[in-house]
């Protein structure tokens, strides 16, 4: 029988959002892990995200949160309250043990709430409540500010996560080896030869961050034209095959050979396989942008509408992001500056784009567009202070 | 023969008269054959009941279909007997907790199909139902159980008249039952002839004790008719869809609120297929009443498939074009009155001298009416016009009483009751009485419900309505002139005729009676949805008394008023009362996640 280990030993983290948020929840595990290496640390998230975690090590558990079948049960409750009752105490008694003395609930709504009332051991229940209360109100109200002012923040939400969970962040991001799965056989061949791979994202989570197949067609005819050796993989879930189909339609015949179709074709494992083997990924910000970052691929997004880089740019060091001047919806895009920047040139703002540079220092990430970072520093450093001023003496200490 | 008898002695252990009875029975209604994998199939008066290549395959296909909406604890009945192939598919593909009972509408027919199968042990637990579709649905009722109505069309056809039979049975017996309350939204018209229909459809709702939510969009006539004055017809036509798309959009808000059992729209209400099928795809059960006649308003063609259930007032051939147009479920609801408003009156002397006449119309100036009126001038009794819409009717000008205007119902009810014979002339674009006479108008009702007489052009439904006892109708405007001198003299007998009718109207036709109709034809088609409440299985007491086993629920419940429907977000509010720092048990925060989930709907726009 394998040794379950006591609840005392054991933390959970709760984030329930979609899939650019999970992998950006992975520099606050991380840091969690570093700090209490003697802890096990196990993730709660939506249960179809739950093999991005599979391929992250040191995570203790990973516990699907199944949304569709509460959501079924909150329909059947009134056929019959009795029988749902019992069916959603099995549903939680198949979690296993799942009671922690610690939980970082990272989504601020009621449900996350809920949940980390659900896992949280008995006996520490009003303590690590108010504990949790003290550590995330500041942050909570910092993101909400943010949300509401879109001031000049500079701090990432991946590290504000790290200061929700009590814990600064590493200064150097995830990195996973993605599990060695297999391809749909027509796209095993994707990276396996010499070229160009650029993996490009058709989608996006909601409509005013999508890019048009229009858009992504002439971009594609751009690239294709200016690299003998450029390849084209489009990345996306079922529900963007019909844009893919879009884009493919409007391409000349003879440059399919060189566009090969991936959306609705992989699960989450397969999507990290594919973007492993591309050199780029582009897009809106968007999950698979944040995926690619995440095997190691090199990012670059187009964030326009309410997508700030700031906030949710692409993690990690060299990474690049076009942003948009206005929260309006671009009339122009950044289709050959961005192809030059992937063909080496020196990267250049567009019309009303300019471009930002990944870093990272003890604070996070951060994004630099050439003008000095000094200010940028400081500033981040002011919101820690502000927001968790005991884990700042820790780290002047 | 053997086949016959060893089903007969098994069907006997259980429906020993039907034994009896199918065995005297001649058969011969259907023609059995062989189909080509090998086992037999059968035609009824030419056409095919069952699969000619491979019935059981075709029967399995069909219990598939069906058996997923199925629920435990449901009696499950079947139209259609054939050769019992999907019976017995069904049956297989059943929980034992699923009950299963057939209609049997022809004995010879069953002994056909027990003459051509062998029924094995799945036909123990099958409820036959034979006799007369009242008997059986006594019997059905009396077993309590939710009843899921399923047919197997093939073989229902040749006894289509006794399968309505039974489904109207079984609806009244729905109808009947006032065990719960439902909350239903009901989305009115901005102006038009629907408008006081839909209050009188609320009325009528709330007296069978449901909460109903009025979305009201005559709020916004003012501006939707300042729009009309637009000269350019395009324009006002993009203006005036503007603006209904952005009423659609309020419907939705005002669902989100407080998501109902039922969105009951009434005929003209602003809701966009667009919208129609998002509400659908968030599990709203939505109907609509279309109070009007489908040859003169067609928007409904557009906006067939996006109800759930449609209800028209006319019949055959209208219920044939909504289905073709894509309506689910199309079924006939005539007009009514509404005797809270519609009713006898004292009239002061000054009332009687200003409202009354010998004879009076109600009502907008339709091109017929127009062509036909004039007659009834320079007669030896008085004639006066109300209504508007009558501009340019110079010939008529001498009886339109209040210089046209359009006159309140309050107004109208006292012109009814005021004047000796009410004329009810229904409208039409041509010159005469409508030609295509297939529906009744609520004026009829309304009139009636009133205890005033009327003249009616006759209706080729009217007769389903009143009897030549309770009204009189005439064939040919030419006939007016003489029956109104006849019924003048007459004063006696047109009372008691007007009585008759009211009488009739109180028992048979108000809007409560129709909404009855109504909720039990949804109820029957969901059981489990909006039939469960009108059972009153959401009540407090109810749902008490199914969780008698699970301790922590039922402490859950108890804390709910008693003799209420208790939803979800009922006891979720029970809950929340209790404060954001109170430490809930486990079953306390599963239910509140619960309604987190349930909330959702919320997110519609």
């Amino acid at each position: 029988m394998p040794h379950e280990e006591s609840p005392e030993h054991r933390d959970l983290v709760i984030q329930m959002a979609r899939l650019g948020d999970l992998v950006q929840t992975l520099p606050a595990i991380e840091a969690l892990q570093e700090a209490s290496p003697e802890r096990r640390l196990d993730v709660l998230c939506a249960a179809p995200l739950t093999g991005v975690l599979a391929a992250v090590r040191d995570i203790g558990r990973v516990i699907p949160w199944d949304g569709a079948q509460w959501r079924t049960w909150a329909t059947r409750w009134q056929e019959n309250p009795a029988a749902t009752l019992q069916v959603m105490r099995h549903y939680l008694a198949s979690l296993g043990d799942t009671t922690y003395e610690q939980v970082y609930p990272l989504n601020q709504h009621a449900r996350s709430h809920l949940m980390t009332q659900l896992f949280l051991r008995h006996s520490s229940h009003e303590q690590e409540q108010d504990r949790i209360e003290a550590r995330m109100r500041p942050w909570a109200q910092h993101l909400r500010q943010v949300a509401r002012e879109r001031g000049a923040n500079r701090v990432h939400l991946a590290d504000a996560w790290c200061g929700m969970c009590g814990v600064r962040p590493r200064g150097q991001a995830p990195f996973c080896v993605p599990p060695a799965v297999e391809l749909p056989e027509d796209l095993a061949g994707i990276g396996e030869h010499h070229g160009r791979w650029v993996a490009l994202v058709t989608g996006a989570g909601e409509s005013d961050r999508c890019v048009t197949p229009a858009v992504w067609s002439q971009w594609i005819c751009e690239f294709l034209a200016q690299t003998q050796d450029g390849q084209v993989v489009l990345i996306g879930s079922g529900t963007e095959r019909e844009a893919a189909q879009a884009i493919l339609d409007s391409l000349p015949t003879l440059l399919h050979g060189r566009i090969w179709d991936g959306t609705g074709r992989t699960n989450i494992s397969q999507l990290m396989r594919v973007l492993h083997k591309c050199h780029w990924v582009i897009g809106a910000d968007t999950g698979p942008l944040h995926l690619g970052t995440l095997v190691g691929t090199r990012a670059l997004g187009w964030y326009f509408s309410r997508a700030r880089l700031h906030e949710t740019g692409p993690y990690g060091e060299g990474h690049w992001v076009y942003q948009h001047a206005t929260q309006a919806q671009p009339q122009r895009w950044p289709i050959l500056e961005s192809i030059a920047l992937m063909c080496g040139d020196q990267g250049r703002s567009g019309t009303d784009w300019t471009l930002w540079r990944s870093r990272m220092d003890r604070w996070g990430a951060y994004f630099d567009d050439g003008s000095g970072n000094a200010t940028v520093e400081s500033s981040r450093a002011e919101i820690w202070r502000a927001c968790a001023p005991a884990l700042c003496e820790t780290m002047a200490a | 023969m053997n086949i016959l008898h060893d089903n007969l002695t098994r069907l006997a252990s259980r429906h020993q008269d039907l034994a009896a009875a199918v065995k005297y029975a001649v058969g011969g209604t259907l023609t059995i054959e062989p189909s080509r994998s090998g086992v037999p199939s059968a035609r009824r008066s030419g056409r095919w009941i069952h699969s000619a290549y491979d019935p059981l395959r075709e029967a399995q296909t069909w219990a598939d279909t069906h058996a997923a909406s199925c629920r435990p604890g449901e009696m499950v009945v079947v139209a259609g007997v054939g050769l019992l192939y999907h019976v017995e598919a069904l049956r297989r593909k059943l929980a034992p907790d699923v009950s299963l009972a057939v209609l049997i509408p022809n004995l010879d027919e069953f002994h056909d199909a027990l003459a051509a199968r062998s029924l094995e042990a799945w036909s123990e637990s099958i409820l036959w139902l034979p006799g007369a579709p009242a008997e059986i649905a006594e019997t059905l009722t009396k077993i309590g159980r939710p009843i899921r109505c399923l047919s197997y069309t093939p073989a229902t056809l040749a006894d289509a008249e006794f399968h309505r039979a039974v489904e109207d049975a079984l609806r009244q017996g729905i109808a009947r039952q006032t065990g719960g309350q439902l909350t239903i939204a009901l989305v009115g018209p901005i102006y038009g002839g629907s408008l006081p229909i839909t209050g009188y459809v609320k009325r009528a709702l709330e007296t069978l004790g449901h909460k109903v939510q009025w979305i009201d969009h005559s709020v916004h006539a003012a501006s939707y008719e300042a729009m009309g004055s637009l000269k350019d017809q395009r324009n006002r036509q993009m203006m005036q869809g503007r603006m209904a798309e952005v009423m659609s959009q309020w419907t939705l808000a005002s669902l989100a609120e407080s998501p109902p059992d039922l969105v009951l729209s009434m005929a003209q209400a602003p809701m966009t297929l667009q919208v129609l099928e998002h509400l659908r795809k968030k599990k709203f059960l939505t109907a609509m009443w279309f109070v009007e006649n489908y040859r003169h308003l067609t928007y409904w063609q557009q906006l067939a498939p996006g109800y759930e259930f449609w209800f028209v007032f006319q019949q055959g051939a209208c219920l044939d074009a909504f289905r073709q147009a894509g309506a689910r479920q199309v079924n006939y609801l005539p007009m009514a009155a509404d005797p809270d408003l519609h009713c006898p009156m004292s009239l002061s002397e000054e009332d009687r001298r200003r409202f009354g006449s010998d004879v009076s119309f109600v009502g907008a100036g339709y091109a017929n009416r127009r062509r036909l009126f004039p007659s009834l001038l320079h007669q030896p009794w008085s004639f006066k016009l109300w209504g508007n819409e009558w501009d340019g009717a110079e010939e008529l000008r001498s009886v339109l009483q209040l210089d046209g205007a359009r006159i309140d119902t309050a107004t109208c009810m006292k012109v009814f009751n005021a004047t000796a014979i009410n004329l009810n002339v229904h409208s039409t674009t041509g010159a005469g009485l409508d030609p295509q006479a297939d529906f009744v108008n609520p004026r009829t009702f309304e009139l009636a419900a009133c205890g005033a007489f009327q003249l009616v052009d006759h209706r080729s439904q009217l007769r389903q309505f009143f009897t030549e006892q309770q009204m009189v109708s005439f064939q040919d405007f030419g006939e007016v002139p003489g029956l109104v001198q006849q019924w003048l003299n007459e004063p006696a007998a047109r009372q008691a005729m007007a009585n008759a009718a009211r009488a009739h109207v109180l028992s048979e036709h108000t809007y409560v009676h129709r909404m009855r109709d109504l909720l039990g034809h949804i109820g029957l088609s969901q059981p489990d949805r909006v039939g469960s409440v009108l059972r009153g299985e959401r009540q407090q007491e109810a749902l008490v008394k199914r969780c008698a086993d699970d301790r922590p629920l039922e402490s859950l419940l108890k804390d709910c008023p008693s003799g209420q429907r208790i939803e979800l977000k009922d006891v979720a509010a029970r809950i929340r009362s209790k404060g954001p720092t109170a430490t809930l048990k486990r079953e306390e925060l599963m239910v509140l996640m619960l309604d987190e989930y349930r909330s959702e709907t919320r997110d519609l726009l």
